[in-house]
């Protein structure tokens, strides 16, 4: 019994550690040097958006989900803009191979979002980022607020939802 | 039992931790550490069928854990591996063992930037000098030892590496090889902002790697002259040069939507295994011009690779080991289940080739373009050997071995087809956006013997489709269906995968793969597999059961054997 006391006590206690850590410190975005489309270094301290919300998020040119992903929220994504002033940013995870196609590829498939190249990983390296695709979502202070990793069609919808709580605020 | 249940609430705690985690990374002070997890394990089941062997014990896996610590300009890392026992695939290339066989600590300001330990790094297309990982292909080829960045005015970027390859699990300690490299580049918009207010871009760089490594023993080798005599022949283990050298130099060039990019990459003096110890110099070659406007885009890539391969150690042989640079796959990349085993390799020492891809939207609201736009891709890529003249030497001799081997003239595409890839993609949604289709046809050519050892030309035309339908907001459903028809090879195939999602939570999918056209009746076998996964934030949690072909896996023109398996697999990633 006083083992399980113990146990819970210890549990208690750390949880709250945690809990209390929560409310003190949401964590912002490592600063990584990536390449912009017309081939300037941009460092991901300088993504921000007036105190509006942010989404990053990580893909690649041969990745189908996340080109799936990125098709759906294009659709929505003048209405999102519109409503929230929400900005979107798309980091391709490209290499060498495949990297001088990202720019012809979303240009061709119209896409309205900031596109960043991050040609050998150093990025998903530092947000520990195992699979593309990547999601996160960052407040108006470029705090993380949600993440998330896969696509299934829909999710979408929650993106939105937590887009809109983040305006209201 | 006290310990016990210390143990058990710890573990706990750390498991609420990485819940908590997700919604907040944990502070320390102003630091932060995160990290990742992932595991991916299989039981093993021996079926006679399709070659999947008995296996001495039945379940593997491979794991590891990434930390990593960053305060304001301050990181450090490390990475514990265990590969004791891993899947069979990472077995048979040698990834095998456990240990924390990365860690490193970094300081960065907006002046300098130092790294000790180990770290990536790529210098421009990575021709003469990449440092990479990709997990899913085994390799890992960091290197252990400092790098240097310096940014001494916006726009000129300075780097330098001094460091040991990562060879698998082994130690660094009885290493005698090592990487030096250095590499300069001047973005000249960033200099004069002036510049990139009109429009323009101009990039130039260049680099100089030099590798060391000592040989101590001498190469014997056999030349046999035209009157059938042979004598043995040998290269003195001083003839084998202790640093081996390569350079490259860079543009990038751009207007508005117009952009060409080139480098051209030389290799000094380095007879090894693959290039039959010749003493001729590499080059390589990559172009590419890429025209961009909304709705349309163009990208014309060229590639020239000649003797190029580029090790550590002269004498390794295994695909995924010590590899300084990266000579890419410029053709583009499918994820198609039926052409798996026909994905292009890249070959380092000998391949020319071009690769033109064309994006064109069917603009949205139009007759043909339905409310949300078409999208078509039109591609095509074609490589061949390089055209080589052996030198005199090598011809009386019998053997290029110790000679200069050949000359080449450079723009000429030698006799052999080493892959075509002729495709066209289309891309609809239907107005009411429930429904989705990717139609596609590509006809393939694919030269076994070049790029798998086995004798023959694989030619395939392969139809394609994948089909999504939203059966509410959150319920979805997806068709991929593919013929491989071919009389090569293994003979044609047919595959059907249907996948059932629950948004952002649920993938449960049911495939099959039938080679119905194997010229071997026995052969003729399903490769069934069902697979469901459940997502929560950042952690994956997937259980499948099935059947895999053997074949190659492919990564962006890297490839590695996969043997044949059935059996019960699951893999858990997360990050926190």
């Amino acid at each position: 019994m006083k083992k399980v006391l113990t146990t819970i006590l210890i549990l208690a206690a750390s949880l709250s550690v945690f809990a209390q850590e929560n409310d003190k410190k949401l964590s912002k975005l490592p600063e990584i040097d990536l390449q912009t489309l017309d081939g300037s270094i941009f460092n991901t301290k300088d993504i921000s958006n007036d105190g509006k919300p942010i989404i990053v998020s990580l893909w690649a040119t041969w990745c189908k989900p996340c080109i799936a992903e990125l098709l759906a929220i294009a659709d929505e994504y003048e209405d999102w803009v519109n409503e929230t002033g929400v900005k979107m940013y798309a980091i391709s995870i490209d290499d060498s191979k495949t990297s001088a196609r990202v720019a012809p590829f979303v240009k061709g498939k119209g896409w309205e979002y900031t596109v960043l190249l991050d040609v050998n990983s150093d990025f998903k390296r530092a947000m520990n980022v195992n699979d593309v695709p990547y999601m996160c979502i960052l407040n108006g202070n470029g705090e993380i607020v949600w993440q998330h990793t896969s696509y299934a069609p829909g999710s979408e919808t929650e993106v939105y939802e937590i887009i809109k709580s983040l305006t209201k605020k | 039992m006290q310990q016990k249940s210390l143990i058990i609430s710890i573990i706990l705690t750390l498991f609420l931790f990485s819940i908590n985690s997700t919604q907040a990374q944990h502070q320390i002070g102003n630091g932060r550490i995160s990290g990742d997890f992932g595991f991916n394990g299989m039981y093993y089941i021996p079926d006679s069928t399709i070659g999947a062997e008995k296996i001495d014990s039945k379940v593997r896996a491979n794991a590891f854990l990434n930390i990593l610590y960053s305060n304001s300009g301050f990181s450090a890392g490390a990475r514990y591996e265990f590969y004791q026992f891993p899947l069979i695939d990472f077995e048979k290339i040698g990834y095998q063992g456990q240990g924390v066989k990365y860690f490193f600590a970094d300081y960065k300001n907006s002046f300098i930037q130092v790294t000790a330990g180990n770290y990536y790094e790529q210098f421009g297309n990575g021709l003469t000098l990449r440092a990479y990982e990709d997990r899913e292909l085994g390799i890992d080829n960091s290197l252990l030892g400092t790098r240097i960045k310096v940014t001494p005015y916006k726009g000129i970027y300075l780097k330098g590496v001094w460091g040991i390859e990562r060879k698998n699990f082994d130690s660094y300690l009885d290493r005698r090889d090592f990487v030096r490299g250095i590499d300069a580049e001047v973005s000249f918009g960033e200099i004069f902002p002036v510049i990139q207010e009109k429009g323009f871009l101009t990039r130039v760089g260049a680099n100089f790697i030099s590798k060391y490594e000592k040989t101590s023993d001498p190469l014997i080798f056999t030349i046999n002259s035209g009157d059938s005599t042979s004598t043995q022949a040998e290269i003195p283990a001083d003839k084998f040069p202790s640093n081996v050298a390569a350079w490259a130099a860079r543009l990038s060039f751009g207007y508005k939507d117009f952009r060409i990019d080139g480098e051209y990459a030389r290799k000094i003096n380095d007879p090894n295994i693959s290039n039959n110890f010749i003493y001729k110099h590499g080059e390589a070659l990559f172009l590419s011009a890429t025209y961009a406007m909304k709705g349309f885009g163009i990208a014309a890539s060229f590639i020239r690779a000649d003797n190029m391969e580029y090790r550590s150690q002269r004498m390794e042989k295994n695909n995924s080991l010590l590899y300084i640079n990266c000579i890419p796959a410029i053709n583009r990349q499918y994820s198609y289940q039926l052409i798996g085993d026909y994905s292009y390799v890249s070959q380092p020492n000998n391949q020319i080739g071009v690769q033109l891809q064309v994006n064109y939207q069917i603009p949205k609201k139009s007759k043909l373009g339905g409310k949300y736009g078409t999208d078509l891709t039109f591609n095509y890529s074609r490589f061949h050997d390089i055209e080589k003249k052996p030198v005199a030497d090598a011809i009386t001799n019998g053997t290029p071995t110790g000679t200069e081997g050949y000359t080449s003239s450079f723009f000429k595409f030698g006799p052999d087809l080493l892959y075509q890839d002729v495709g066209f993609e289309v891309s609809h949604r239907f107005n009411n956006k429930k429904w989705k289709l990717i139609l596609a046809y590509n006809y393939i050519t694919y030269n076994l013997e070049v790029l798998q050892g086995h004798e023959g030309i694989m030619r395939g035309h392969l139809v394609s489709s994948d089909l999504s339908y939203k059966i509410t907001n959150k319920h979805a459903l997806r068709l991929e269906a593919q013929h491989l028809y071919t009389k090569d090879d293994e003979g044609s195939s047919i595959y059907a995968m249907l996948e059932y999602s629950f948004s952002p939570n649920w993938f449960v999918s049911i495939g099959d793969e039938f080679n119905y056209g194997n010229p071997l009746k026995e052969h003729r076998t399903h490769y069934y597999n069902v697979s469901c996964a459940y997502i929560w934030n950042t952690t994956r949690i997937a259980l499948n059961f099935g059947k895999t072909k053997e074949g190659i896996l492919c990564v962006g023109g890297v490839c590695r054997a996969v043997p044949a398996s059935y059996g019960l697999g699951l893999s858990v990633t997360t990050s926190f």
